[in-house]
């Protein structure tokens, strides 16, 4: 043993045994040593972390990500007198983009609303598309800093045949 | 845990070599061929025969991996469930319902990461950004964290037996977030779009060949999924082998230093 404090006792037979804890010469002790895993604890708390942070974000963002065009003032939680994210389809001929600056009309449900954003929208955005544009609204139009271009659930060739009569679905798909 | 003989202090010189083990057979061979070929008709088909779309344009051939990876990822995070039952709930506890829940939840953790990561790739194309904290995207980020956790709680260490409890139970709940994901964008206006082929009404809005393109990618993501499970419940039932092994060895050197220990004292 390398302890230099043995602590000698007598067995059943008579032998001495060695029954002091093994320890280095250092002192330190001897032995499987029982080594804490602490990645998977730091990956458990970046979790918590993380989805403290998604849920957070989520109610932020409201679980209704945005309000239609004709439900302002009308729904609850889409109040004119504040910011807003509003969803309505890009009117036919209505875009137009002069000095950096994208003006175009947006409705839903037959109401209809003039949006005024600086820059140029990205993503798919055209006429005849819905959109979600986030902004205040100021003098009956809305002053969007965000244009987002949602998509249908319909997927349809470039190359079919109607595509003449799917763009004018589009357009006509003011309830999506 | 292997059997240990007490009178074995060390190894025999005479005793052959270890065989080197490996996790495949002729069944995942089989299986992998099949993936790479299942592969290759989806590289042919999404991104030459099908064609673009009337509003995405070529943007649309993110869908064939983005759509069969979260299915898939559906299904590996059922396995991990069912699996996770027939441990607790069977009377045996079989560590190996456990390993495939293990492995079916790291396979699902990755494809739910690939999801995401062409779906944002995606949404720059289409909607213009790559992230927003709508009712699907935020629940998909929500059912990876989990997932990622409970790959956490399998790590944190005790017996096999302790791991696969804890583990199981977790499984358990956590795949009630998958219908959440599901319909979120039924349940809450949303900015992704609502199911195309996997909704309740039955009519699925899409160009024939684009459908056929979507079907080949989840047979091609099935492929994968299954030989990526075959290999890695193997690789985990060694794991755990290796760790047995690993005490069966600390327990001989032991026996090997009182059996000295006894020799000097006489």
């Amino acid at each position: 043993m390398n302890t230099p404090e043995s602590i000698p006792t007598t067995s059943n037979d008579g032998s001495d045994m060695d029954l002091s804890p093994r320890t280095n010469v250092d002192g330190t002790a001897v032995g499987v040593k029982r080594k804490r895993n602490v990645v998977p604890l730091i990956v458990l708390a970046m979790v918590f972390v993380a989805g403290g942070v998604i849920v957070t974000q989520f109610l932020t963002s409201a679980v209704d990500y945005y309000c239609n065009v004709d439900e302002v003032g009308v729904r609850d939680g889409c109040d004119g007198d504040r910011r807003i994210r509003l969803q309505g389809t890009v009117d036919k001929g209505s875009v137009d983009i002069a000095n950096g600056v994208t003006a175009f009309t947006i409705s839903f449900n037959g109401e209809h609303l003039p949006v005024r954003y600086e820059g140029q929208p990205g993503g798919i955005f055209r006429e005849c598309l819905p959109v979600v544009v986030h902004g205040v609204i100021d003098n009956g139009a809305l002053l969007g800093d965000r244009v987002e271009v949602r998509h249908s659930d319909e997927y349809v060739s470039v190359n079919d045949e109607r595509v003449a009569d799917a763009q004018d679905l589009g357009c006509d798909a003011g309830s999506a | 845990m292997t059997t240990i003989d007490p009178a074995r202090t060390e190894l025999q010189p005479s005793e052959p070599p270890p065989q080197r083990r490996s996790t495949g057979t002729r069944a995942t061979r089989l299986v992998g061929i099949g993936c790479i070929t299942a592969m290759g008709w989806l590289v042919a088909f999404g991104l030459g025969f099908s064609p673009a779309d009337r509003d995405q344009k070529e943007s649309v051939r993110i869908l064939y991996v983005h759509v069969p990876t979260i299915w898939l990822a559906y299904l590996a995070f059922v396995v991990t469930a069912v699996s996770s039952g027939l441990y607790l709930l069977t009377k045996k506890q079989s560590l190996g319902w456990d390993r495939v829940a293990g492995a079916s939840a790291e396979i699902g953790v990755a494809f739910v990461a690939v999801t995401l990561a062409v779906g944002s790739l995606w949404g720059r194309l289409t909607w213009g950004v790559f992230w927003q904290w709508d009712a699907r995207l935020t629940t998909t980020a929500l059912l990876f964290v989990t997932y990622i956790g409970y790959l956490a709680v399998r790590r944190l260490g005790g017996s096999h037996q302790q791991r696969a409890k804890r583990s199981a139970v977790l499984g358990m709940i956590a795949v009630i977030e998958i219908p959440l994901v599901h319909f979120s964008v039924k349940m809450w206006r949303s900015l992704h779009q609502e199911a195309t082929v996997a909704n309740l009404d039955g009519d699925t809005k899409m160009d024939g060949i684009m459908l056929f393109s979507l079907f080949v990618g989840v047979i091609a993501f099935t492929f994968l999924y299954v030989w990526l499970m075959l290999h890695r419940t193997r690789a985990m039932a060694m794991e755990d082998m290796l760790e047995d092994r690993g005490l069966d060895d600390a327990l001989i050197a032991r026996r090997a230093e009182a059996a000295n220990q006894q020799n000097g004292a006489h």
